[in-house]
């Protein structure tokens, strides 16, 4: 045979096997869930639902991906570059309400994760200790807009400490090395990363305690998927929720298939430590009978209505909790 | 239309704005024509209005990031310039040190610009050590070529006329080394504006960088591009004041010869 012919042949033969590829994969949806950061302890209920074959029994082959940060991850699961976003809702409801076609299918954190922490050897256990303090925040992001809330409802004023801004890393390193007494962050984020890194223990100021009552993390989908795969969204939700529930029955083995996946993301025994901190916020008293994710409209509501107080949101564009968050393809 | 008027708008000075006016009617057109929606590219004239609405603002926020740029540059220039005419005049230190300089070049300066704040603190350090590691590069490989670039017939010449080493430096090295200089420096400024940024990204609470953090999380996108914008603005400027600077010190260069031409 010619060299011609023999290049032509490979050629072809290439074409075909990846054109049956994936039709041997076929009979799986391709899904990619986009995350609202690098993987820490809340996702490790998504890493145990893949492990475990959740998503696969529901046909679905999951593809999960770090992001960086809720706000980028809305506009690619709005851009359809993403089908799933894990995500903070009151800054999809943001996105949303500026014309992004997203919606919330489900709320897995109900009670806010957000909270100011520092080393516990500072001694700042109350608002009050936060006086003459210096708070890191990063510009931007979920948290310093609702920071102004927290000190309303606490009676702070912004005089009545520093502040010092920086990215994540940053904001870190700033506690760690001292240049700053506090910084914000969620319960079982950041605080897990300063004990890592210092060995030292974390306090940690919830912003729930003290009257911050704002949906946190949840799912969110493109309207699209909604309307034209109504039916992946609900198999989705159905392996998310399972998933959920297992990792509030079997922490560790949540803890081992996360690690497993994604062996740089932390230490064991301190990811533990922040998933049990975050299957503390799946529920709130009106949901404690319910399934993981199934919100009530009660506290979406009140949600809203903080976003239009405090969190910058166009009192025009509020609309009714059910604009934004729908519960109609949960198990 | 009279003649005056004809020159006026085809005159070379207002051509970039032409051009530029050209593109933002393309971008309109691009945007209604594929219907892109607001939060993922806003429209022209959102960003105007923005621009204008919050120019108090924005301008309070452009002076920290022209700082930081204005210093990183000057670091850039005069750390860049000596040392690039050390490793010119010396074999032995070019062997030794331009090889590092390659390889520092390509470390991210965004993965080590942390570690700034960590070592100087929060404030203006840290923006201008990341807008000077960004703008130094160009400096010192532009200036090298230069000072190599020199011929040595001249160099003898001078040498034989009895020229001293300074002599020869000033009227002879230098000249001839300014054109390359001032193409490294023109790179550079522009380079030290994304420094600075990149400083206030990673840790500040004034300059644009910091305007451009809050209004992405905010899905401000109109003030996102004006910020932009001025970012663009501010290095343009810069360019245009290396520019002026190169024309005054080089009357004499080739590159200057073309308004000879556009009067005649």
């Amino acid at each position: 045979m010619q060299r011609r012919d023999l290049v032509k042949l490979t050629a072809a033969a290439a074409l075909a096997a990846s054109l049956t590829a994936p039709a041997l994969a076929q009979g799986k949806d391709k899904v990619i869930l986009m995350l609202n950061w690098y993987t820490y302890s809340e996702h490790a209920p998504l890493y145990l639902g893949k492990e475990k074959g959740f998503f696969e029994a529901e046909g679905i082959d999951l593809d999960i991906q770090e992001g960086r940060g809720s706000a980028v991850t809305v506009q690619a699961v709005a851009a359809g570059s993403a089908t799933f976003g894990y995500v903070d809702v009151p800054t999809m409801i943001k996105a949303a309400a500026k014309g992004a076609p997203v919606k919330a299918v489900g709320v897995a954190l109900q009670t806010s994760a957000m909270s100011v922490m520092g080393f516990s050897e500072k001694n700042i256990k109350t608002p009050k200790d936060i006086v003459g303090k210096t708070v890191a925040m990063t510009p931007g992001d979920s948290m310093s807009q609702i920071w102004p809330l927290f000190l309303k409802k606490t009676g702070l004023q912004e005089t009545q400490f520093k502040t010092v801004s920086g990215d994540a890393q940053t904001k870190l390193n700033a506690v760690i090395n001292g240049q700053a007494d506090l910084l914000l962050g969620y319960v079982m984020d950041q605080n897990i990363k300063l004990q890592d890194a210092a060995h030292k223990p974390v306090t940690t100021i919830r912003f729930a305690d003290h009257g911050v009552n704002l949906i946190s993390s949840g799912i969110v989908a493109n309207k699209d998927t909604l309307s034209s795969k109504a039916d992946l969204v609900k198999r989705f939700l159905r392996a998310t929720t399972k998933a959920m529930e297992e990792a509030e029955k079997n922490p560790e083995a949540a803890v081992d298939a996360t690690l497993k996946a994604q062996p740089k993301s932390g230490q064991r025994d301190t990811m533990l430590v922040g998933l049990k901190l975050t299957t503390a916020l799946y529920h709130t008293d009106d949901t404690k009978s319910l399934r993981p994710l199934r919100v009530s409209m009660k506290n979406v509501n009140e949600s809203l209505d903080l976003l239009v107080q405090y969190g910058g949101m166009d009192p025009a564009t509020r609309g009714k909790p059910e604009d934004w968050v729908t519960l109609e393809y949960l198990p | 239309m009279n003649m005056n008027a004809k020159r006026l708008i085809t005159s070379p000075a207002l051509r970039p704005l032409w051009l530029v006016v050209m593109l933002i009617v393309l971008w309109d057109v691009f945007i209604r024509l594929f219907k892109i929606p607001p939060y993922l590219i806003p429209n022209p004239l959102s960003v105007a209005k923005q621009l204008v609405a919050e120019w108090p603002m924005l301008w309070r926020e452009t002076l920290p990031t022209l700082y930081a740029t204005l210093a990183g540059f000057a670091l850039s220039a005069l750390v860049g310039v000596p040392i690039a005419m050390w490793i010119a005049y010396s074999r032995l230190v070019e062997s030794f040190v331009y090889p590092l300089l390659v390889f520092s070049q390509s470390i991210p300066k965004v993965a080590i610009a942390p570690l700034f704040v960590v070592w100087f603190g929060f404030g203006l350090v840290p923006k201008v050590i990341a807008a000077f590691l960004l703008g130094f590069f160009p400096v010192v490989v532009a200036t090298v070529q230069g000072f190599k670039s020199v011929e040595g017939d001249v160099i003898d010449l001078a040498r034989s006329m009895g020229a001293n080493p300074l002599k020869i430096f000033l009227k002879f090295r230098l000249p001839h080394a300014l054109p390359a200089i001032f193409s490294g420096l023109k790179v550079s400024v522009t380079l030290a504006v994304v420094g600075a940024v990149v400083g206030e990204f990673v840790g500040s609470n004034s300059g644009l960088g910091y305007v451009l953090q809050k209004a992405n999380g905010t899905f401000d996108l109109p003030l996102m591009f004006a910020a932009l914008v001025i970012l663009s603005m501010i290095g343009v400027l810069l360019f245009l004041v290396l520019e002026l600077i190169e024309r005054w010190l080089m009357p004499w260069h080739a590159s200057q010869r073309h308004d000879l031409a556009a009067t005649a």
